[in-house]
């Protein structure tokens, strides 16, 4: 008798559990352009933690969820890092955020982070969301996906939530230039007219 | 005469014509509008249209669960699968169709060559669809019914599929 109690008090607890992530799920999709980014303190490549607030001048920020396994994140690496070169003196730097769990991508792992930053001489953070607990706040759901960021009274506005450009498979034939749309309107203190892109990725990759 | 009957079955289902079932699966590389008019059809059929990738992990997981469901339904003349591949064209003849052969993929593949436009038909598809893969949609009468930004098993998709047909 005591086991079936016992069974079905964990068969209520699995169901109740099971309601909560559901409910979350549905409440909580992630943001949308206008609304407040938080800020976060996540392991850098080079074992220092980094935060939005410790970049001072920064006026916004370029944060990209990527990652070292996806070919489409591959695709997109020197991008990203001609992006940062681009921005990062105007002020709107990019903060690269590994969104993977290594047990379920192994590739994805902190030391292959690290080797990576290192073989692609990365001039920006690459931080490991240990845990899980920062892309599904921001409502990432795959890599590569950024988040424009701008600093306004003191706030991370999310400005542009997408893809970084239309062409993922060759940088030569882009014809439109999402990201860096977004930061230049910025910069000229102008509305970013495409505020959110859709394109495809990988998805990212947690324990079930 | 026993060895003549399948020949001869195949001659009659060849003489009819529009004969799918007994016509090789299609693999071909479309654009857009051309892969919404197969999906999009007046024809009572339901259609199951799962888009994925040779390199997409959880994807090529999911795939002999589709390949299960799809052989049980492969005499529903009301059910269609359609896998739509989101690999380069580029892969397709070194990687894709190898991938297919290799995997026993029974159903139509298409390659959807059209990169620079996906922020015009991700939306198109599903607006709340962000781009990850595996996702899969059901349409019937030129109506989605379902969209999927998610891996299925097989218990999901037979119960998904249920619901429809």
């Amino acid at each position: 008798m005591k086991k079936i109690s016992l069974i079905f008090s964990l068969l209520v607890l699995a169901l109740a559990v099971q309601t909560s992530v559901f409910a979350q799920n549905a409440g909580n999709k992630g943001y949308k352009p206008d609304d407040i980014a938080t800020d976060f303190k996540l392991k850098n490549v080079d074992g220092k933690t980094v935060s939005l607030s410790d970049y001072n001048k920064a006026k916004g920020f370029i944060v990209v969820f990527t990652c070292n396994h996806c070919p489409y994140a591959k695709a997109y690496e020197d991008r990203i890092i001609a992006l940062d070169k681009k921005y990062a003196s105007k002020a709107y730097p990019v903060i690269a955020i590994n969104p993977n769990d290594p047990a379920v991508e192994p590739d994805d792992s902190y030391a292959a982070m690290q080797q990576r930053a290192k073989e692609k001489g990365f001039t920006f953070p690459y931080l490991f969301d240990d845990g899980q607990k920062v892309y599904p706040q921001y409502g990432a759901t795959k890599t590569p996906h950024v988040f424009v960021l701008n600093k306004e009274k003191g706030k991370n506005v999310v400005r542009y939530i997408g893809a970084i450009d239309n062409n993922y498979a060759d940088a030569s034939d882009v014809s439109e230039k999402y990201v860096e749309a977004a930061v230049d309107a910025l910069l000229a203190g102008k509305e970013v007219k495409q505020a959110s892109t859709a394109a495809i990725g990988c998805s990212i990759k947690f324990k079930k | 005469m026993k060895q003549l009957f399948p020949l001869l079955f195949i001659l009659i289902f060849t003489a009819c014509g529009k004969t799918a079932t007994s016509s090789a699966p299609a693999f071909k590389a479309v654009q857009y509008e051309e892969l919404k008019a197969v999906l999009e059809q007046n024809d009572d059929v339901l259609y199951v249209v799962n888009f994925w990738a040779t390199w997409c992990g959880p994807c090529v997981e999911e795939l002999p669960g589709f390949m299960e469901v799809n052989a049980e339904y492969a005499e529903n003349p009301k059910f269609k699968m359609i896998l739509v591949s989101l690999d380069n064209v580029k892969k397709l003849d070194k990687t894709v169709k190898p991938f297919i052969a290799s995997h026993k993929i029974t159903t139509d593949v298409y390659l959807l060559d059209d990169n620079k436009r996906m922020n015009l038909w991700i939306p198109a598809f599903d607006a709340s669809w962000s781009g990850s893969i595996p996702a899969t949609v059901f349409y019937k009468n030129g109506k989605k019914l379902h969209f999927e930004e998610n891996q299925l098993n097989k218990t999901e998709l037979k119960n998904l599929i249920h619901q429809y047909l």
